[in-house]
């Protein structure tokens, strides 16, 4: 939270696919770690993306919705809806878990967004989420 | 004896507005741009949720009083846009672009003014399930 900064909340969807898998361990090392989460599964995620920034005099506004709706859409929804994460190069070396998909998301958008983006929070379903503020 | 401990609540409020988004440092072409679909008028569902801090009160255990929130932020905001053109007919926003950005400004001013100094803490206005705007005020963290 900035203060004397107004926060911009939107909210995007996209389902996606994983498994819990490391390659390099036995399957019963697997099956320990992560139980169910071996098996392929699917989530409807829920990206609430957050910026702060100053409010532009004439416009009234921290950025264009819309233009955000569409570097969001361009740079993640697109990239991971409907997708197999685990195919994903980003997942190569690391685990789907939301704790890297959120930080992979962050990754993705800030190129785009700069300094504004504050925070990004990723429901994997109704009742868990992970939050990340940047590195 | 240590202080009491502050304790935050956060209530939310809803009101129904109609507004248009239109800068009058825009021609008609730049504003149909900029604003896209947001520049006809339209209106939406708010919900406003207001976060005041206070020490908890050991006799009642709680840290604001409800019902004196309900009723300040009544007399100083819902009752001057709940069913109102926020684009026209509200005095207090005259030459306000009615961006969530610019409300949730003004109404964080219109409900500090109503509170103690240093209660309020975070206003948020929830425009629709997708898009949420939310202020802190200006000054220093206390």
């Amino acid at each position: 939270m900035r203060r004397g900064l107004v926060h911009v909340t939107r909210r995007f969807t996209f389902s996606a696919g994983h498994r819990y898998w490391r390659e390099e361990w036995s399957a019963a090392e697997n099956q320990r770690v992560f139980g169910a989460l071996t098996v392929s599964h699917g989530h409807n995620y829920v990206l609430e993306v957050t910026l702060a920034g100053p409010v532009d005099p004439v416009t009234g506004m921290v950025m264009d919705l819309a233009e955000l709706k569409r570097l969001v859409h361009d740079a993640v929804v697109g990239r991971f809806d409907h997708a197999d994460l685990n195919a994903d190069a980003l997942f190569r070396a690391q685990i789907p878990t939301t704790e890297n998909l959120v930080r992979a998301a962050w990754e993705l958008l800030v190129p785009k967004l700069g300094e504004r983006l504050h925070r990004l929070r990723l429901w994997e379903d109704p009742t868990f989420h992970a939050e990340y503020f940047g590195p | 004896m240590s202080a009491p401990a502050e304790g935050r609540l956060t209530r939310s409020y809803h009101f129904s507005a109609a507004h248009r988004l239109e800068s009058a440092a825009l021609s008609a072409d730049e504003n149909a741009r900029v604003y896209g679909q947001c520049f006809r008028p339209h209106g939406h569902n708010y919900y406003v949720e207001v976060t005041v801090a206070g020490p908890v009160d050991p006799v009642t255990g709680m840290a604001g009083d409800l019902g004196e929130l309900d009723a300040t932020v009544k007399r100083v905001l819902l009752d001057r846009v709940d069913h109102y053109d926020l684009s026209t007919t509200v005095p207090a926003l005259a030459g306000v672009v009615t961006t969530g950005e610019n409300l949730a400004r003004a109404f964080w001013t219109w409900i500090a003014a109503a509170l103690p100094p240093g209660r309020l803490r975070r206003v948020a206005v929830v425009e629709t399930a997708n898009n949420v705007f939310e202020y802190f005020g200006d000054d220093e963290e206390p």
